[in-house]
């Protein structure tokens, strides 16, 4: 059974890089726009992993991963966000929040390939 | 010899100089009471002077200079119309001094027609069209060339 | 990520880095053994070839690719950085800007060309370096003990300990013992949290700071230790717990190469000297002078209401708002505030073209790079200065031959200089060539009759000539600097910043132009002036002093007006004649002698005022023609006041002068 992902972040190439990225490398991906979709999404699926961005409309990426954490079968998840290299201080209020691990814009397809792998494994 | 063709549109009409002129509601962005002027050395006589519009400086335009009306001094009922036209593409704020403003209404574009009774005592170019209202005859000027024409 | 294009984030993030390249490129020419600019250069090509493909420039990615292994293989000596690998380089930055600028436009054949010769030069093809991980090589292995114990709640957020082990086992050879102890008995044993720590005896190729990495994500939480041992250690073997060996968190522990920054990636595309800067699209810098403007009129609105007021709470208050908009202004002409370096820097390719395709040797030099201008100023300031640049090495320097035979070192030389004075910044562009011919200059202004015949003028007067429309004295026109069309459209943009010009050349000796600018075009220092009933704004810094008029130069109204000021006699100008003014003057009224230029002039106004900082408003597209105004302000009471253009109304003065004497 493949492992699915659940990519969440507004800007529709960033997710399409994702999927394409990830899909190829045999995982599944359900793609989200903004923290309140992913929420719903996350509740209505199962997921091995969730990959967020921080700064979105409708739902912020902070408050996302609270709100995943709160949900008993989320405990245990890992959750990655998005930062950027000027974003050090989100590395610590999003792992406060409950992030596991987190990937620096920009980056390059087998640096994310490269991530999941050591996160989830294969 | 009069400019026909527009549709009904939205116009702020105001009074100078005894004739009622049309303006585009659209353009519009506020009505001031009459403010202190600061003269222009050397500026074209149309545009004379600047206001200052809330903190922007803004060109006051008297109207009358280009239809060559009597420039009678303000009075209490005396109001700048600052409006918004693109001149050149480029969006320009410019105040238009005005008598009187009456109120917003609709010129209907079958009201624009021909009117010989008035006579056009003034450049035609300049003019879009005449609408009438009641018993009024309503000028509608072009404000694009009355600003870049000489 | 918020909104924006993500294509045009990355444009701009290329550009900057292809700028970078060509830097480092054109430092690299001048010193091939320097390392710095090679890893410069590979990092720019490593970025743009990473970032282009995420964002779908994989034409600009790919032909980067066989660049950035090139550039990968002379950081690693295989390859020498020769002046022919260099220009190819340079040719290669130009085609990787048109691939990500207008792909569409991309001429194959010339990218295919490049990388032909490229190929040529690196001998073999071009094999791409890894990127990450090293080799397994015998002579590097060595055995580390490595222990961590997570965080009680790690498996809730999500870490496998289990894929932390795959990793550490697939770095080398492991052994790997659990740490039990820690275990509570079944009746208190919560699953959901981590009891188990473990230990493994590790030998491996990779360096410690490859162990560490695994543990990038979980290091804050986690106790780890990882030291070396002798190969025949056996893990767990250690019950006494040693000093060396206490579970402690791991920075105070891990000696040696400081923790890593936990970055996933083992290379960052490109490291920044200002690490912690963030970039801020320009119309929000300018939103925010705006508002900063809009709140330093608001304060002198206040400040004036207040004047009389005997409420010391009230001016109190004031004050302090008056400090703290200063400072805030201050702060957001900081932020505008740009090196010149990043306008000068261009400059170097341009010369180096420009003097290979005129075949004449020439050295640009700098200093003074580090001086710091408004960035809208920068920007402008590009066109002008390559204008003169050009100017400099097609006209003012001479052929090596020409230059010998005159006694010169046969390289010719232009130098690029700025510096702040007081309130402005001066920009001096100098060449050691020809000079400026003034028979020629002299001869050409007479023939378009821009002076009488005979006329008597400074050098100074007589180089302001040349900014005239049409007025070009090149025998030759040549491809580079074309027709005289330049220079007074180089004054012209000069004047729009309110800046001066100023030549001052030595027959044989070269030529320098002086440019001077204000620091920032949002606010001002000012005299207020009155005359008539209007008041204006002089800039300051072309105030000198402020002397009375006297009665008896007064009374001699048509003649020639002149002043004696300690000996040197200064004409001025009656400002109420230039602006028509029919108001009666003041019986006192006041010179302003400013200086524009070398040109000393005195403006007579009725009444000074004072000085007056504020901030410029400028002027309405329907009073674009308007001489004399360079733009306009809002004074303390709200109301509108123009600020003089100086070169244009002692230019106007000077025209009137000129005609008098003419007649």
């Amino acid at each position: 059974m493949a492992k699915t992902i659940l990519a969440v972040d507004d800007s529709a190439s960033m997710r399409q890089m994702v999927k394409l990225t990830l899909s190829t490398a045999g995982y599944q991906v359900v793609e989200a726009a903004d923290g309140r979709e992913a929420l719903a999404k996350a509740k209505s699926g199962v997921f091995n992993m969730v990959l967020t961005d921080l700064n979105m409309p409708n739902m912020d990426g902070l408050t996302l991963i609270r709100e995943l954490r709160t949900l008993a079968s989320y405990r245990g998840i890992p959750i990655v966000f998005l930062t950027t290299e000027s974003g050090t201080d989100k590395k610590a209020e999003a792992k406060a929040a409950g992030a596991t691990a987190w990937i620096v814009k920009p980056f390059q397809q087998d640096q994310l390939l490269g991530l999941v792998r050591k996160i989830i494994g294969a | 010899m009069a400019v026909t063709g527009t549709e009904t549109f939205e116009a702020l009409t105001l009074g100078l100089g005894g004739e009622i002129f049309a303006i585009d509601a659209n353009s519009v962005h506020e009505i001031l009471d009459i403010v202190p002027q600061t003269e222009v050395p050397g500026a074209p006589p149309l545009v004379g002077h600047l206001i200052n519009v809330r903190g922007k400086v803004v060109p006051l335009a008297d109207l009358r200079i280009r239809f060559g009306m009597e420039r009678t001094p303000p009075t209490i009922d005396t109001r700048v119309v600052v409006v918004e036209i693109l001149l050149d593409d480029e969006p320009t704020v410019v105040g238009l001094l005005a008598d009187k403003v009456h109120e917003v209404t609709s010129i209907a574009g079958a009201s624009i027609e021909d009117t010989p009774d008035i006579g056009m005592r003034w450049n035609p170019d300049l003019i879009k069209g005449i609408g009438k209202r009641g018993d009024d005859f309503i000028v509608i000027p072009d404000i694009v060339r009355i600003f870049t024409t000489h | 990520m918020t909104g924006a294009d993500p294509g045009q984030v990355f444009r701009e993030e290329a550009a900057e880095l292809l700028a970078d390249l060509e830097s480092a490129l054109l430092h690299l020419e001048q010193n091939p053994t320097d390392r710095e600019p090679l890893d410069t250069a590979f990092r720019a090509l490593h970025t743009i070839k990473g970032s282009g493909s995420m964002f779908g420039f994989e034409a600009a990615a790919s032909f980067t690719h066989h660049l950035e292994s090139a550039f990968d293989r002379m950081r690693k000596g295989e390859l020498a950085a020769t002046t022919a690998m260099i220009g190819i380089a340079l040719a290669a930055k130009d085609h990787i800007r048109i691939l990500i600028d207008d792909p569409a436009s991309a001429d194959t054949a010339v990218g295919d060309g490049i990388l032909a010769r490229l190929a040529d030069q690196s001998g073999s093809a071009a094999v791409s370096a890894p990127l990450h991980g090293e080799r397994d090589d015998e002579e590097s292995r060595a055995t580390w003990r490595v222990r961590f114990r997570l965080a009680p709640d790690a498996l809730e957020r999500g870490t496998n300990p289990l894929l932390l082990l795959d990793e550490l086992r697939g770095l080398g050879e492991a052994e790997i013992v659990a740490l039990t102890d820690d275990v509570p008995p079944l009746e208190e044993l919560d699953p959901t949290r981590c009891h188990i720590g473990w230990e493994l005896i590790l030998t491996t190729s990779h360096p410690r700071s490859t162990i560490e990495d695994v543990f990038i994500f979980v290091i804050d939480e986690t106790e780890l230790t990882i030291e070396p041992v002798s190969a025949t250690s056996e893990p767990g073997a250690e019950q006494e717990p040693v000093p060396a060996e206490m579970p402690v968190p791991v920075p105070a522990m891990v000696a040696g190469p400081a923790v890593p920054k936990a970055e996933p990636m083992p290379e960052k595309g490109r490291a920044q000297p200002a690490a912690n800067s963030i970039r801020v699209p320009a119309e929000r810098l300018d939103d925010l002078m705006d508002q900063v403007g809009e709140l330093v009129i608001a304060h002198a609105r206040l400040k004036q209401l207040i004047a009389d007021s005997v409420d010391l709470q009230i001016k109190s208050v004031t004050e302090e708002i008056e400090r703290l908009s200063n400072g805030l202004r201050d702060i957001t002409m900081g932020i505008r505030m740009v090196p010149v370096d990043s306008l000068f820097g261009r400059f170097r390719r341009l010369v180096r073209d420009l003097s290979q395709e005129l075949g004449k040797d020439v050295l640009l030099t700098m200093s003074g790079e580090e001086t710091e201008l408004d960035k809208t100023m920068i920007e402008r300031l590009n066109d002008p200065l390559v204008h003169i640049i050009r100017n400099s090495l097609d006209h003012g320097l001479e052929p090596a031959a020409e230059r010998v035979a005159a006694g010169k070192a046969p390289q010719g030389r232009i130098h690029l200089s700025a510096r702040h004075a007081g309130t402005r910044v001066l920009m001096t562009i100098r060449d050691d060539g020809r000079g400026l011919d003034r028979e020629r200059i002299r001869a050409k202004a007479e023939e378009q009759e821009l002076i009488p015949p005979g006329a008597k003028l400074s050098d100074a007067e007589l180089f302001q000539l040349i900014f005239h429309p049409g007025f070009s004295t090149a025998r030759a026109l040549t491809s580079v600097s074309g027709r005289g069309i330049g220079m007074d459209v180089v004054k012209r943009t000069i004047d729009g910043l309110r800046g001066t010009i100023e030549v001052s050349s030595l027959p044989g000796g070269g030529t320098e132009i002086t440019l001077g600018l204000p620091l920032t075009l949002a606010i001002i220092d000012g005299l207020l002036v009155r005359v008539g009933q209007g008041r204006y704004v002089i800039p300051l810094f072309a105030v000198e002093e402020c002397v009375e008029l006297p009665a008896d130069v007064e009374r001699r109204h048509a003649n020639r007006n002149f002043l004696n000021i300690r000996g040197a006699l200064v004409p001025f100008l009656r400002l109420r004649d230039s602006f028509a003014v029919r108001h009666p003057p003041d019986p006192y009224q006041k010179i302003v002698i400013i200086s524009s230029g070398d040109k000393r002039v005195g403006l007579v106004v009725d009444q000074v005022l004072g000085d007056h900082q504020t901030v410029i408003k400028s002027m309405s597209k329907l009073h674009a023609d308007v001489a004399n105004f360079s733009g306009a302000t809002i004074l303390g009471d709200g109301s509108v006041a123009l600020i003089l253009d100086i070169a244009q109304i002692v230019a106007a003065g000077q025209t009137q002068e000129l005609r008098r004497e003419a007649c």
